[in-house]
């Protein structure tokens, strides 16, 4: 019979440096539910809802763009820590990562996971249990804030996002579902109870000229777009830019990106 | 999908009324069978047990289905394949389950193969399913480990089951038997398990993940956990056929887990 | 105060209402006096507001709040957030010119919806007019407004996306006089009536109550949410055109 939960997870607490065999690191990362898959050793990779395959493109297309070198980054919503983990391996001098509903889920156990992945991965990464919405400046100011997968989880997500605007130094970067996509106007669509995807924990879809006018409002100078790799005009990701911003952080967008503050450029987005 | 029959409701009713049904199936606007459990009592069991699970594609084995409310569920979210099968229900001379079961089907005009066969004679041959429901069966069964280790070998992802239980002040694994009628006046009775022996059962079983939830009608509030529902998940199953756990749900691996469960 | 001095301070503020303070002197205000009449006849004709306690956010200059008092309520609060904050925005002090000039015992107080908490205090009627149409976050101003709400909040409101069925809003930008010599830049939003009612059911209003705007019909909307523990005489003002939309005939 399996050890209890509780004995592995103290033993890995104490003994940070005991190497455990391949067959018990892969009984631990089979009792959790996984939402990102973490190749944990060569052969183990977490089985996650997104494939590595998937996750390689949108940390490509998320996080490419920019020299994180030396930079600080927080992950809001970091779940079980992929792209803490790609932030770090990309040279950020220091990751913070944050979550409370996935860490907290009793199903879910996202903070275990992501432990046993931190620790797996060798990676200096910060971790801080606390819902987006509880956020202030008291985080601290971060060059690069990632707030992806979280603003249409949020029932209001214009409170969470000035508190996002707060602690950004240079950059937020915002990857979300939208709707109303076709409507050149600012506007979001509300989802009461599980309408969209079954998912009770939906609850708004803005479009690209919404987010381009909350992002301003808010005090970002230059806000840039791109679809999501592989689910298209469904999602969009969002570089905001604050007035601070040093032009070393940019490598460099490619031709998927889009600057939304120029005449026509959300009309350029819509279907014809 | 149009209904299959051509009954008129007279007649539909007529055919009804000579079965005595345990679940409440709308099969025409109005017409609702009178089943011991309500239709607002089965919706709710059904958020419960298959709220959980994306089943569109995907293939369900329903172990036990007696007039089919759980595999007509299936089949309405999306089942690419839903197999019903019982044996005591569908041979019971006063429950005519199978013929219930093919009315209501008729009715539906739902493709749902049928399949009359005892769990305890079930095996691999059978196939396997991404999802095995085995709601209300566990306890009824003299050898319930006997019949869990053949729905191991039927399940391709996910096992579900619901159960009665007992011994819920233990920490410990444990299964209370009920001799004769000792348990609600039905000899059908015989095991009431606790959670902590559901879940080192799973485990034993290779089940690598197994989630637990209240039942919906039998709340801690109300006196007991006399019921429970257990998600048993393989290793390798695809995470997105089971991404809809909501917060009612628990990881029965965590540490503590089964502190809570006591009265 | 002599009329010359009241005739000064009216000539030398900027005026978002236009609010008859003498007979023949009325403010030239951004919103015309005949719609805000027609706008206070639609709310207020509902309710009997004889010693009512009532909050109105977003008070503009007041045109609402004197209403209120002139119709009998004991005790009204004031407040506006944006227009008597921003920086070298005169509204708060026309609004205290108007309220001396009618003699009108209201307080005053420039807080923000969204830190209102139930340790605030409570009031039978809660009211605002512009809502969303000049709040960056309705949805936390909404919670702070049912926060304090005792019986009844009336809410008007810029309307959009009236064609969709689903729950949406749009957004919105103006530019309002106050704040700089240019007036400043607003954003708000344009919500539809399904969301409305969604984000007033959510709050626990159990009965939410809708008319069209009097004299912009649907552009604009007019809301009466109402919480369980209202008595049921409240709603006995609400008459045609006010419509039911959270009874089951209203889908």
């Amino acid at each position: 019979m399996a050890k209890p939960a509780a004995l592995w997870y103290l033993r890995a607490m104490t003994l940070p440096d005991a190497r455990i065999s391949d067959a018990e690191l892969l009984t631990r990362m089979q009792s959790f539910h996984w939402w990102h898959s973490i190749a944990l050793r060569p052969g183990l990779t977490t089985l996650g809802g997104k494939s590595m395959e998937i996750l390689a493109q949108e940390e490509d297309a998320f996080l490419a763009p920019f020299d994180l070198t030396g930079r600080s980054v927080v992950d809001v919503g970091a779940w079980n820590g992929a792209f803490s983990f790609a932030a770090k391996r990309r040279g950020a001098a220091r990751v913070l990562a944050t979550d409370s509903y996935t860490w907290n889920h009793p199903v879910w156990r996202g903070r275990e996971a992501f432990e046993l992945a931190r620790a797996e991965l060798g990676l200096d990464i910060e971790a801080k249990m606390i819902d987006p919405p509880d956020i202030t400046e008291k985080l601290g100011l971060f060059d690069v804030v990632l707030f992806l997968g979280v603003f249409y989880h949020l029932y209001d997500p214009l409170d969470v996002l000035a508190r996002m605007r707060r602690i950004t130094r240079q950059l937020l970067l915002v990857e979300t579902h939208q709707d109303l996509t076709n409507d050149a106007r600012p506007g979001m669509v509300f989802y009461p109870s599980d309408i969209l995807n079954q998912d009770a924990t939906n609850w708004w879809g803005p479009n690209p000229a919404l987010m381009l006018s909350l992002l301003l409002q808010l005090g970002f100078t230059r806000v840039f777009y791109r679809d999501h790799p592989t689910l298209g005009r469904a999602r969009g990701v969002y570089a905001a830019f604050t007035p601070e911003v040093e032009d070393s952080l940019v490598r460099g967008f490619d031709s998927n990106w889009l600057d939304l503050d120029v005449p026509g450029a959300i009309e350029g987005l819509l279907t014809p | 999908m149009t209904p299959q029959s051509e009954l008129s409701d007279q007649e539909l009713l007529a055919r009804i009324g000579r079965i005595t049904w345990f679940h409440s199936l709308e099969l025409r606007p109005g017409i609702v069978t009178p089943g011991a459990k309500s239709l607002a009592v089965l919706r709710r069991e059904e958020e419960a047990l298959l709220g959980p699970f994306d089943l569109r594609g995907r293939s369900v084995l329903d172990i036990g289905a007696w007039n089919g409310a759980f595999s007509f569920a299936s089949k309405r979210r999306g089942a690419a394949r839903v197999l019903a099968t019982d044996e005591f229900a569908w041979t019971h001379p006063t429950y005519k389950g199978l013929e219930s079961f093919e009315l209501a089907r008729a009715e539906l005009g739902l493709e749902v193969e049928t399949l009359q066969l005892d769990p305890t004679r079930m095996d691999a041959s059978l196939g396997q399913f991404d999802l095995v429901l085995f709601l209300g069966v566990f306890y009824h069964l003299f050898d319930p480990i006997d019949v869990l280790q053949r729905m191991r070998a039927v399940t391709g992802q996910v096992l579900l089951v619901e159960t009665h239980q007992d011994a819920l002040e233990r920490e410990e694994p444990a299964m209370v038997f009920y001799p004769g009628r000792t348990l609600a006046n039905d000899d059908t009775n015989w095991w009431g398990p606790n959670p902590p022996l559901m879940l080192h059962l799973l485990r034993q079983l290779g089940f690598a993940r197994i989630y637990y939830r209240d039942h919906p009608h039998y709340l801690p509030a109300e006196g007991s956990r006399t019921r429970g529902i257990f998600a048993a998940i393989l290793p390798g199953a695809e995470p997105a056929m089971s991404a809809h756990f909501g917060i009612e749900w628990r990881d029965l691996g965590a540490a503590g887990a089964m502190r809570d469960f006591r009265p | 105060m002599s009329e010359a001095e009241l005739r000064t301070a009216v000539a030398g503020h900027r005026w978002l209402q236009s609010l008859r303070l003498r007979p023949d002197l009325v403010t030239p205000g951004l919103k015309p006096e005949a719609q805000l009449k027609a706008e206070e006849a639609a709310l207020f004709d509902t309710l009997n507001l004889k010693g009512a306690h009532l909050l109105e956010i977003g008070a503009g200059n007041g045109a609402f709040s004197f209403a209120a008092l002139r119709r009998g309520a004991a005790r009204v609060l004031a407040t506006d957030h944006l227009a008597w904050t921003l920086p070298g925005s005169d509204a708060l002090s026309a609004t205290q010119w108007a309220a001396h000039a009618l003699g009108a015992g209201i307080e005053m107080s420039p807080l923000d919806p969204r830190e209102l908490t139930p340790r605030f205090g409570s009031f039978h009627v809660v009211m605002a007019t512009a809502c969303f149409d000049q709040l960056f976050n309705p949805i936390q101003a909404l919670r702070g407004m049912r926060s304090v709400t005792e019986r009844v909040l009336l809410i008007e409101t810029l309307q959009d996306g009236l064609a969709d069925a689903r729950p949406l809003m749009m957004g919105h930008g103006q530019v309002l006089p106050i704040g700089g010599p240019e007036g400043s830049w607003v954003f708000g939003w344009g919500p539809n009536l399904p969301l409305m009612t969604q984000l007033l059911t959510d709050l626990g209003f159990s009965r939410v109550l809708y008319r069209h705007h009097p004299t912009l019909g649907a552009a604009r909307g007019l809301y009466a949410a109402f919480l369980p523990e209202a008595p049921d005489g409240l709603l006995e003002g609400f008459h045609t055109p006010w419509i039911n939309v959270t009874s089951p005939q209203a889908a």
